[in-house]
């Protein structure tokens, strides 16, 4: 059986950078060696349940990566979700025999499986040798919300990881070959965390904060108290809400940013702001990250090398040797030349709030199994809004079912998907086919509006 | 609902604004109801919003890892008296 390292960073480098007083570590905050994150990573390992997979929803930085790696070095995979909603946990414990909740203090489904690690004490030796894991070992599973509203499996064999956090790095990081201190503002469990925020740091110099700030001033604290060369992981909004905040931010050399489309006008202000060169990535759940550009010169994206984009039967396929089998891309790209494209849109289906993305279909479907609903539309108006929000219109059997609407959704998905406003209107405007169109949905809301 | 103070009113003022809560008006908003989860049903991307309507308007920072932060987030009320405290 092929295998690769956990690890290829040395054991004395600095692995992480932990603010939070936590359990594992004693409560002792500051730097932690590669070897000691060993030595913790097999203490956890032998404790965990026997089990196949772990429902893993640990959420600070540090126990998330903990985790993650005991699960994979005790044959474990890791199923990553895309909310903590508790109808998604019960949904993916009973579709996933042999599962359990891996957390750190999170609200988890009564009656389930569950490991709280928070106010576990994982002090343990430094490790002397780096475990190894298998390269067809599916170290995790991602979900993304389908059309029919089930979550659709991604399967991600550490080869995957391995191959392709060689490729961000490659493309990513300024200087691999000297020690960075990292800090991210997105959860390691999305794909987009989870490729910088836990791989990258696994595989190059990076140490990385166990932070997850989100107010201006708690990621200027966070990048405080790093050590320069900084790099920041973040998306548009986050990224917005900093360079509007009017403060002074230590430097940081790089600033990463993925998840939604970012201007040219924020990216200059981001790269002033921070004295940093911005690169904004381009990719998805399903692949990982595939190309970037620097946003504040450039409008075209260059492909990472190793994946390759072709149309197939009129749409964009990424492929790339590491991945299980190639991947409908879900937005409309052209190419200009090779390896390189403009990015024109989302698909009609996909619908993207605050950086995660959702199916427009799956969201009609929640709305119409809530309760007392009798016909119902949830869609996406045009906005000028630094943030869009979904709106719905519903028509209802009981006046009183308006206020049970956004409680269903927050118990099915994130609540950026919650629609807000909801109106309520005696009919929707169908067409007699029953379709409804956009168009008709958009005067719709005028009229309300109006 | 109890009745909102002048501050209340003030920072309800603000929060439909920085919110667009098109379906609520200011007067609408109870100071004792919780803004996040099932009350307002706000959630992470509306407490950026808030913070930057905030820091622009009064020039208060708001910090997640302070407690007093994160206590001031509950309510409108708690919101405005916290505020009122920290602005200069």
């Amino acid at each position: 059986m092929q295998t690769a390292p956990l690890t290829t960073r040395k054991p004395d480098d600095c692995l992480a950078y932990v603010r939070t007083p936590l359990a594992a570590l004693g409560d002792r905050t500051g730097g932690v060696r590669v070897d000691e994150f060993c030595g913790q990573v097999a203490a956890l390992a032998a404790r965990l349940p026997e089990a196949r997979y772990a429902l893993n929803l640990c959420d600070n930085r540090y126990l998330f990566m903990l985790s993650f790696c005991a699960a994979m070095v005790r044959g474990q995979s890791n199923l990553l979700p895309p909310n903590k909603a508790l109808a998604t946990q019960a949904a993916l414990l009973t579709r996933y025999p042999g599962s359990y909740v891996l957390h750190d203090g999170v609200d988890v489904a009564p009656g389930c499986r569950a490991l709280d690690i928070g106010q576990l004490s994982l002090r343990a030796a430094a490790a002397g040798s780096i475990p190894s894991i298998g390269l067809d070992f599916p170290a995790a599973i991602t979900f993304t919300s389908g059309s029919t509203g089930d979550a659709k499996p991604h399967l991600k064999p550490w080869r995957t990881f391995v191959v392709s956090t060689g490729i961000n790095a490659d493309h990513m990081l300024v200087r691999p070959q000297h020690l960075v201190s990292a800090l991210a503002t997105v959860p390691g469990q999305h794909m987009w965390g989870m490729e910088t925020s836990i791989l990258l740091p696994l595989m190059r110099r990076l140490c990385i904060s166990d932070a997850r700030p989100l107010f201006p001033q708690d990621v200027r604290a966070a990048l405080d108290q790093l050590e320069a060369p900084r790099m920041l992981v973040s998306t548009p909004v986050h990224l917005r809400a900093l360079a509007r905040s009017g403060l002074d931010f230590p430097s940081v050399e790089l600033i990463l940013c993925a998840t939604a489309p970012l201007s040219k006008a924020l990216a200059r202000q981001v790269e002033v702001a921070f004295g940093g060169r911005l690169l904004e990535v381009y990719g998805c759940s399903e692949v990982g990250s595939m190309a970037c550009r620097h946003t504040a010169e450039a409008e075209v994206w260059a492909l990472f090398e190793g994946l390759s984009v072709d149309v197939v039967d009129g749409q964009y396929v990424a492929s790339a040797a590491h991945l299980p089998a190639p991947v409908s891309l879900q937005d409309r790209l052209q190419t200009v030349g090779r390896g390189r494209f403009r990015l024109l849109g989302r698909g009609d289906d996909m619908v993207e709030i605050g950086g995660k993305r959702g199916s427009l279909q799956a969201l009609n479907n929640l709305l119409l199994s809530a309760e007392g609903v009798r016909d119902g539309a949830v869609f996406l108006p045009d906005t000028e809004r630094s943030v869009d929000r979904l709106v719905a219109a519903v028509v209802l059997d009981d006046p009183a079912a308006k206020k049970k609407i956004a409680a269903h959704f927050r118990a099915h998905v994130d609540p950026v998907f919650v629609p807000r406003p909801i109106h309520v209107v005696p009919s929707l405007p169908r067409e007699a086919n029953g379709k409804l169109p956009r168009a008709r949905l958009l005067s719709l809301l005028a009229r309300l509006q109006g | 609902m109890s009745e909102q103070t002048a501050a209340q009113r003030e920072m309800a003022e603000l929060l439909v604004e920085a919110l667009n809560l098109e379906d609520i008006t200011a007067a609408d908003i109870d100071p004792g109801e919780a803004l996040f989860g099932d009350g307002l049903g706000l959630d992470s991307i509306d407490a950026l919003e808030i913070a930057l309507a905030i820091s622009q308007k009064y020039g208060v920072q708001m910090q997640a890892e302070d407690e007093h932060t994160r206590n001031a987030f509950a309510t409108l009320a708690s919101l405005s008296e916290f505020v009122e405290k920290n602005s200069s």
